[in-house]
């Protein structure tokens, strides 16, 4: 299905890169390294210039910590997605939030997308997305808290939870005036999820994909990642990959990574083993 | 009577397409060669070269009935270290005196070719050795592409008698 992300329309066959910019002084893998306005855009050429199609601008990072309200992520955001977007007027721009009030102001400044990490905590964001034509992403998060770590959370079968949860989302979001075309699933991986039930989502992926809707996967640098490894963050990159190409087999479409390059070298590669894709450029045997 | 020569390279397929093109040149001129053709055109070519036959035929429009056969053959595939069949070092002279036949229409020097030669080099002239019971002795070909891009020595020409 043709995916419409604001002002961008993709073909079905297309993958994305969904770079990650975080307006945070404290998320888990930059520890603050775009903390400051002007990193942050900084960040945002270089993504754009290693090919990346979207950016996803978050301004609280996922894991408990100091309150931020909504003032505070609107300061942190909202005149910064104007900035991008006067700078790339075509560059698909996501906003990672859960708040219907910073998803408006970020609409305002030009956002494209809604990448709601919480599952729909607040109900009104799909209103929001309906009124400025903006793509939503319908994550799975189990019903936890927003911000809080899963703890002792057990499904009897979490794929068909994720299906159930993230198609539920999509479809309320269609009735309050979404279009089918610019919503996206995504299974949330450690959200309100153990390292089993993320590999078992992994594992599954094939599953969501053939619910119709266009997938979304969110593996960069996670717990997963580092507690099937048992390495740090800082040390998850092969991990990473390893996951996005067992993703990318499966038909995933969106890939929100910190790694551009190495993430569109697997998604590209793993295209062309599955036949979606044709070799960039064929002779060895053929001249 | 209207002959068309083209190397019978599989990278020319569709079934073997790549994002970007590595014989772009080449193909433009083996479809700019090949819509001189009449309608009804007479193949002469091994299986591979029928296939490619097969592909420019249908991709390039062609109109009239004008006798016409479209020849699939080329020169030597190891003309170089990198060739697909490593340097032999007398691929360059061998495709030297067949591309002068070919340019100035030495149908004996066609007829004659040194198949064994030819085969040693990895050379596809069964196919061109026909040229000598088709061309007048002397027709002059226009030559649209020569070269050896990846090592394989491909001529690209067509001849209107």
């Amino acid at each position: 299905m043709t995916l419409r992300l604001g002002r961008q329309t993709f073909p079905d066959d297309a993958t994305l890169m969904m770079a990650i910019v975080n307006r945070t002084p404290d998320s888990f893998y930059d520890k603050g390294a775009t903390w400051a306005e002007d990193s942050a855009f900084d960040r945002v050429a270089q993504v754009v210039d290693q090919g990346a199609e979207i950016v996803d601008i978050g301004g609280i990072k996922a894991a408990p910590g100091a309150e931020i309200d909504v003032d505070e992520e609107i300061r942190r955001v909202g005149s910064f997605v104007g900035r991008v977007r006067a700078a790339y007027p075509d560059l698909v721009i996501s906003v990672d939030t859960w708040r219907a009030e910073v998803a408006r102001a970020v609409c305002l400044e030009g956002a494209d997308v809604l990448n709601d990490a919480w599952g729909g905590a607040d109900p009104t964001l799909v209103d929001v997305a309906a009124e400025h034509g903006a793509a939503l992403i319908c994550t799975h998060t189990g019903g936890v808290q927003v911000r809080t770590r899963p703890h002792r959370i057990e499904y009897d079968d979490v794929v068909a939870a994720a299906i159930t949860d993230t198609v539920a989302y999509a479809e309320r979001a269609m009735a309050a005036g979404v279009p089918r075309e610019s919503l996206v699933i995504d299974p949330a991986h450690d959200f309100g999820k153990n390292t089993f039930h993320s590999l078992e989502i992994t594992r599954r992926l094939a599953e969501m994909v053939a619910t119709g809707w266009p997938v979304l996967v969110s593996l960069s640098n996670k717990d997963f990642v580092g507690e099937s490894l048992d390495l740090p963050v800082g040390e998850r990159l092969i991990g990473t990959l390893a996951a996005t190409a067992v993703c990318a087999l499966a038909g995933a479409r969106i890939y929100r990574v910190h790694e551009v390059v190495e993430t569109r070298q697997v998604v590209d590669m793993v295209a062309t083993i599955a036949g979606r894709r044709p070799p960039a450029r064929a002779i060895r045997g053929l001249a | 009577m209207r002959v068309v020569l083209v190397p019978g390279v599989p990278a020319l397929l569709p079934e073997y397409a790549g994002v970007t093109d590595p014989v772009a040149d080449l193909r433009g001129a083996c479809l700019d060669a090949v819509a001189s053709l009449g309608t009804d055109v007479t193949v002469v070519g091994d299986p591979q070269g029928e296939r490619v036959a097969a592909y420019l035929l249908a991709a390039a429009d062609r109109t009239g009935d004008e006798a016409s056969v479209l020849v699939v053959g080329n020169g030597s595939a190891r003309r170089t270290e990198k060739a697909p069949g490593h340097l032999d070092e007398r691929a360059v002279a061998f495709d030297a005196g067949l591309g002068r036949a070919l340019r100035e229409g030495d149908i004996d020097a066609l007829g004659a070719l040194d198949r064994d030669l030819a085969a040693d080099l990895l050379a596809v002239v069964d196919p061109i050795v026909t040229l000598a019971g088709l061309l007048p002795s002397g027709g002059r070909g226009e030559v649209l592409y020569e070269d050896d891009p990846f090592g394989v020595r491909y001529w690209v020409m067509r001849w209107r008698g």
